[in-house]
């Protein structure tokens, strides 16, 4: 009985549903715009700055825009803001200065129907309440959905819970049985022995000669493997992860946000420096993204000051060696990654590879040199195939030499 | 036996110091200093304040209204030896926009020229205007107001407005002379162009 009205129900809620879309369609169709053309247009052309709804994406949010302005403001907005800006239009003014002086782009191909389309298509939008509480009930459900997964977990931990209380049980019964098969003779000779306390048994163990010097090598061997490493770490900055002035993370930026290394530390195609990006390269996002954060108001606040930022430099090479990203990166095809480790999963960078000689070399040793398309090899290459077949390592053009990277 | 034990104790004190420093936020210890720090003055090291250039750097900004010569006149052969002079970099002023969409690209277009434009796009651009330009890149999403480049607005835009564009900004978007310059800015223009195209 009850099955059949809320069947009954839903079948009258999906009526209702499907013919208010009807309506609503028979309604576009009469009036001037074509609402799905308009569609089209203000999704190429117009979400990137506005929502058909009333929020502000950076411009104003165009719902009810028609009765807040005339067509003909509209029409003449949309083919020259700036030329309405300038004619001394009040709300336009308006406008343009509570939306940070920025206009808005020209479209003066325009005409009345694409505005009319337009128009329709916003008025659309916003007409459909009902879809959109459609779609949150569908969300509703999916999250009951989710709320499965949940069930079965504790269905998971209450199977568990019983287990355990079983092997207790289980454990309890044969203690009972062991203890009732024992004789009474060796439960009373038991009980008269004294038991040795824990310190007199740890007294006789000392005393054993072997086991002292067992101890005392034990620890002359591992505190001479600690100080081995201990003297070959230093110099060595290997797990280097300093504390920033910012807390800039580059799992973020580099990660998910998918900012190519290269579009902050510019120097790193061109030069021997990878270079650490000035506040102005910081600003080209965050003149918009985050401002009130407290750590990007560190970075307002340096150029307000006009004092630098003092990141600190984790990567290191000692004055003696010479390194140039340039090589490794624009001529070897390097990725930064390669030296650098995962940078794209730190949140805070660290030095995961040791940049040690040995590390260098290992990698001279093993890298085949990236001389395709590169007319300076051409020679190097040909002179190299006259004697040996394999291929060209960095070693085999004077990756090993010491005045390579020493002088 | 005091003696022996005293002295274990000191050992395993020793070694438990080299090895117990908190190695994330210090570099260890060093051994010979002044190999590893450079006598002169290094752009990206600063070891000690430097006495004479402002906020104690090494570094300091090019002397006001210099010109880097690669940002002004640059000579680059191209495949078929033709050589190219002028980039026409100075000849515009933050309000020339009109006559921006003039200028003509002075690199010429070739296979090579377009795939390095791509892959300078990739590395400056692709993060907010998207692989293929069409304004979806991961910024784009947070950033807002980017738009696709096939848009009504922006697909019919001349190669000089573009160069402005990422000279001196648009919209939105800050200038970003400072990380490219302008032979660079060229390149980007040509795989723009043809972005512009939808392809």
């Amino acid at each position: 009985m009850l099955h059949t009205i809320t069947r009954k129900f839903l079948l009258l809620i999906t009526i209702v549903f499907l013919s208010g879309q009807g309506v609503f369609a028979q309604e576009a169709a009469a009036g001037a715009g074509d609402a799905a053309a308009g569609e089209t247009l203000f999704k190429n052309n117009c979400k990137q700055c506005h929502s058909p709804q009333d929020k502000i994406v950076v411009g104003p949010g165009l719902k009810g825009i028609e009765e807040r302005r005339d067509f003909a403001w509209i029409k003449s907005w949309v083919q020259n803001p700036d030329k309405v800006i300038k004619g001394g239009d009040k709300y336009a003014v308006d406008l343009f200065n509570k939306f940070n002086k920025l206009s808005m782009t020209a479209f003066p191909a325009y005409g009345d129907k694409e505005i009319h389309d337009i128009l329709a298509y916003i008025k659309k939008a916003n007409e459909a309440p009902v879809a959109a509480a459609g779609a949150a009930a569908g969300g509703a459900a999916a999250g009951q959905d989710t709320g499965g997964g949940k069930f079965f977990n504790i269905i998971l931990v209450s199977l568990l819970a019983i287990m355990v209380l079983v092997l207790v049980a289980l454990l309890a019964v044969i203690r009972l049985l062991s203890t009732l098969s024992k004789t009474d003779e060796s439960l009373t000779q038991e009980l008269a022995e004294p038991k040795p306390s824990f310190g007199e048994n740890l007294k006789t163990l000392f005393s054993n000669a072997t086991v002292r010097s067992a101890i005392i090598w034990l620890f002359i061997i591992l505190g001479t493997k600690a100080t081995l490493d201990g003297l070959f770490s230093i110099g060595v900055h290997q797990g280097y992860a300093p504390a920033q002035p910012i807390n800039f993370s580059h799992k973020l930026h580099a990660g998910d946000m998918e900012i190519d290394c290269g579009y902050c530390h510019t120097g790193v195609y061109k030069g021997k420096q990878a270079g650490i990006p000035s506040s102005s390269i910081c600003m080209n996002c965050h003149n918009t993204i985050k401002r009130e954060s407290p750590e990007i108001q560190k970075i307002y606040r340096a150029i307000e000051t006009n004092t630098p930022v003092q990141w600190v430099r984790v990567h290191n090479l000692p004055d003696l060696a010479y390194f140039n990203h340039s090589q490794h990166t624009a001529v070897g095809g390097l990725d930064c990654e390669n030296c650098h480790g995962d940078i794209k999963n730190m949140e805070v960078v660290q030095q995961r590879h040791s940049l040690t000689m040995g590390w260098c070399i290992d990698c001279h040793r093993q890298t085949d040199v990236n001389s395709k398309g590169n007319a300076y090899y051409d020679k190097l290459l040909s002179a190299h195939e006259q004697v040996s077949s394999k291929p060209m390592k960095v070693e085999d053009i004077g990756g090993l030499e010491c005045a390579k990277c020493h002088y | 036996m005091n003696n022996r034990l005293a002295g274990l104790l000191l050992f395993t004190a020793f070694a438990a110091g080299l090895t117990s420093c908190d190695r994330t936020q210090s570099t260890g210890w060093e051994f010979a200093p002044n190999m590893y720090n450079s006598v002169g003055y290094e752009a990206q090291t600063q070891i000690d304040p430097n006495a004479i250039n402002p906020h104690g750097m090494n570094m300091r900004l090019p002397v006001e209204g210099t010109v880097a010569r690669r940002n002004y006149h640059t000579t680059f052969k191209t495949g078929d030896s033709t050589e190219v002079h002028d980039l026409m970099m100075y000849n515009l002023t933050r309000n020339d926009v009109e006559a921006s969409e003039t200028l003509v690209n002075p690199v010429p277009l070739t296979e090579q020229t377009l795939a390095e434009g791509e892959v300078l796009y990739k590395r400056n651009c692709s993060h907010c205007h998207g692989a293929t330009g069409g304004a979806d890149g991961k910024v784009a999403d947070i950033y807002n107001g980017v738009p696709s480049y096939t848009s009504d607005a922006v697909k019919n835009l001349p190669a000089g407005r573009i160069f402005f564009a990422i000279t001196y900004g648009k919209g939105r978007m800050w200038p970003h002379a400072a990380q490219v310059n302008p032979e660079e800015r060229w390149k980007i223009v040509h795989f723009v162009q043809k972005l512009q195209k939808g392809s």
